[in-house]
């Protein structure tokens, strides 16, 4: 009898001849998460297997496999020989008092010689002999699964630990995702990521307009997003002097229009030449002048060749709060320093935007001039 | 300070905020943790020297306060002494407190959890030159007054409040009150003389005259009207519990005998005036008009403080506001002696120190000029 993890992986079943490409990147994932701790790895049939780990480490490797996109749910479970013998003996060792239990036996090893209602029926008279309690299949206090695999070994535990769902991290590519500084990017980043989209991020500062930490605020963001999304090459870009040359030039209601177009223009340049697929943006729809349907039209149209995902579009401020709580962003996203956009900030921000006023007030602006200059002097961190 | 061109170090004129540590104090420090590292309270030759050292650096101490008699009580810095002040006056019964609206966090805070505590603490308003405003002052005063806590020297605006005034005021309607004051902007940088304010607590801080950070003292003029609010082995007459920062105490003493009052004084004047003569035609420009010379809130219209900071910093380093709140949003002081939003906004405070000469005031005066003008015309 060993101490294992039983690891269970979510929609990849639906994949067909593919399949094999997302098993292997989960496989990796799984052991790159890990790779600080010690253990085995074994895929059998379905479900992998996490043993020889150090018990005391086991909390900490439950939190870093929770962590890992593709997996649905794992269990504390015991191993033990499939064998009819040694898993009633080890049944009847259960010392537990509720009120209620059901056993549930799953056999995918249809060699096993008694089949699951019997056995699970068997099962519980041992239980029922050892313990003052009662069955109740509906609505027990405690379920006992017992897992009957093909490797001859047989599983049994009480809890389903859920993980995050999603696909395999790296099946989908890699995008750039634009980070803020606020609530809603992070959680952009996340919800790709559990997709399978690994991403760099991209920021833009203003100092001296904002100060370091604003910036030291979005390295420790990132940071935390590596937990889920894995390495992060945080590109970070000045602003300072296009906005300047905006708010010298064009009429204050555009000034965040066109400095997102800009922004936009900046970071499908970096998908291009760094060869990333998609850009990321943490925009919900109405909640800001600059994220109505109209303003993103007008932003939009800059970018060219490139798709932009926006899986925040439709979620309620609250919602996005609530996840960002969950992947920890939250409590550094609301810290008090102001980012780019709360400078120059106009009183009256255009609402509707359009295209034809956006491109007139850019027509004052040196645009390619401005946008190579950033890129020029950004500024790479490995996260 | 002064600009070392080797080390290419930027003008400092945040002294408020805290100043260098002078080497002679370093060697003080590293001598009583290495060498005469004993614990004062113990009872062999070599750890009863070190309390006497101790004795005779509180003698020192209360020498350069003016204090004929009176204790001194060592603590962690001055927000610990202005904790201990305030929460060790604290009697039963249906006593009032009163502060002034301009003081440091480390008393004001506290004034604010007396309230919450059910206490009555009364917070009297600012004058538009910084000071308390004396007649609110007198209006709460009366028989039931316990302790009244008024900071010597703003640490936002420089203003002095005049101590004496309220000193006989307590006297007039509340003789049995204790008169509080937060000396950490005036002490080793006035001349005062504490025997004729006629104080009965006075909190200083050694970071802030070149001594260093973690280490202050509480004046108290007759211990028993104090309760001690840490419990432990009884130090400082049972006042502050807590082995004797020695190394921290005897640096502060040194740094105290170091300081010429009066001489510093007189050149931290010309030091202030070179600087502001640089901006007498600059009509964007304006500062509050205070009487320590050692600090000074000046207003650039048309930017913002913090941005200005951030612009000058390479060159000359100023604050936006107390570096112990700084972090907040606006700023407490100026909104209380009625600035508005705009002025407070564009604000920085700038403070002196005697290390550096009248020239390199007006050098660093005209950097901070040109970057103002220069960064005015991006934002206009």
């Amino acid at each position: 009898m060993k101490k294992v993890l039983l690891l269970r992986f979510g929609e990849l079943y639906l994949k067909g001849k593919n399949r094999n490409i997302f098993e292997r990147k989960l496989c990796d994932n799984i052991r790159k998460s890990l790779q600080d701790e010690q253990f085995k790895f074994e895929n059998t049939f379905g479900r992998y297997i996490i043993s020889g780990y150090d018990e005391e480490r086991e909390n900490v490797i439950i939190d870093k496999l929770k962590k890992v996109f593709g997996l649905h749910s794992l269990s504390q479970a015991v191993e033990l020989d499939a064998s009819e013998e040694v898993i009633t003996r080890e049944i009847a060792k259960i010392n537990i008092e509720p009120k209620t239990f059901r056993v549930n036996v799953k056999r995918a090893d249809k060699n096993f010689p008694v089949s699951s209602m019997p056995f699970a029926a068997r099962l519980g008279e041992v239980i029922l002999q050892n313990n003052k309690c009662q069955v109740d299949l509906y609505n027990p206090q405690v379920e006992i699964n017992v897992d009957i695999r093909m490797n001859k070994k047989a599983y049994i535990y009480y809890n389903r630990i859920d993980c995050q769902g999603g696909l395999p991290l790296g099946t989908a590519g890699r995008a750039l995702l634009l980070l803020s500084g606020g609530i809603d990017s992070p959680v952009a980043g996340y919800l790709m990521a559990k997709r399978g989209l690994e991403v760099d991020a991209l920021h833009f500062h203003s100092y001296p307009y904002t100060n370091e930490q604003a910036k030291d605020k979005v390295v420790e963001l990132a940071r935390r997003l590596t937990g889920y999304v894995g390495k992060i090459r945080l590109h970070v870009v000045s602003f300072t002097r296009i906005q300047e040359e905006i708010h010298k030039n064009c009429v204050p209601e555009y000034m965040i229009t066109i400095m997102r177009r800009i922004m936009m223009r900046i970071a499908e340049r970096i998908c291009v030449r760094d060869n990333l697929g998609a850009i990321v943006t943490g925009e919900s729809l109405g909640q800001v002048a600059s994220q109505t349907m109209q303003s993103m039209q007008v932003t939009g149209s800059v970018v060219e060749n490139t798709p932009v995902f926006r899986p925040c579009i439709a979620m309620d401020k609250q919602d996005i709060m609530d996840i960002a709580q969950k992947i920890d962003t939250y409590e550094t996203s609301i810290l008090p320093y102001e980012d780019c956009c709360t400078v120059f900030l106009p009183k009256y921000p255009v609402i509707k935007p359009t295209i034809e006023k956006a491109k007139r007030e850019e027509s004052h602006l040196d645009i390619e001039g401005f946008i190579e200059k950033a890129i020029e002097a950004e500024e790479v961190i490995e996260l | 300070m002064r600009k070392d061109a080797k080390l290419n170090c930027p003008y400092y004129l945040d002294n408020a905020a805290t100043t260098k540590m002078s080497e002679k104090c370093a060697q003080v420090m590293q001598n009583y943790a290495c060498e005469a590292f004993y614990n004062p309270s113990a009872g062999y030759g070599l750890a009863i020297s070190v309390a006497k050292e101790m004795a005779t650096a509180k003698k020192s101490l209360l020498n350069k306060l003016g204090a004929a008699k009176g204790d001194i009580i060592f603590t962690g810095g001055a927000t610990e002494s202005n904790n201990l002040a305030i929460l060790g006056s604290l009697r039963n019964g249906n006593w009032e407190y009163v502060f002034s609206a301009g003081e440091h966090p480390s008393v004001y805070n506290v004034a604010l959890h007396l309230k919450q505590l059910g206490f009555i603490a009364h917070i009297i308003p600012l004058q538009v030159n910084g000071q308390v405003d004396y007649e609110a002052l007198e209006k709460v005063l009366n028989e039931k007054t316990r302790l009244i806590s008024v900071m010597h020297v703003s640490n936002e605006t420089g203003a002095i409040n005049d101590l004496v005034k309220i000193n006989n005021l307590r006297n007039k309607y509340c003789p049995k009150a204790l008169f509080h004051s937060d000396g950490v902007q005036a002490f080793c940088k006035l001349l005062y003389n504490l025997d004729s304010i006629g104080v009965d607590l006075y909190s200083i801080s050694a970071h802030k005259f070149h001594g260093p950070k973690g280490v202050g003292a509480l004046y108290v003029k007759n211990k028993q009207a104090l309760k001690n609010i840490i419990y432990g082995g009884g130090q400082e007459g049972g006042l502050r519990s807590g082995t004797e920062n020695m190394p921290g105490i005897m640096a502060m003493v040194a740094a105290c005998n170091m300081a010429k009052v009066k001489e510093n004084y007189e050149h931290v004047k010309a030091v202030r005036k070179s600087f502001l003569d640089v901006f007498i035609n600059e009509k964007g420009v304006s500062f509050i008009e205070t009487d320590s010379p050692f600090i000074v809130s000046v207003s650039f219209t048309g930017v913002n403080g913090e941005t200005l900071m951030r612009v000058l910093e390479n060159e000359v380093i100023v604050s936006t506001g107390s570096a112990c709140s700084a972090k907040y949003a606006g700023n407490r002081i100026l909104q209380e002696i009625g600035l508005s939003v705009e002025r407070i906004k564009s604000s920085i405070r700038v403070s002196f120190d005697t290390e550096m000469s009248e020239d390199e005031a007006a050098q660093a005066g005209g950097i901070i000029l040109h970057k103002y003008q220069e960064l005015r015309e991006k934002v206009k």
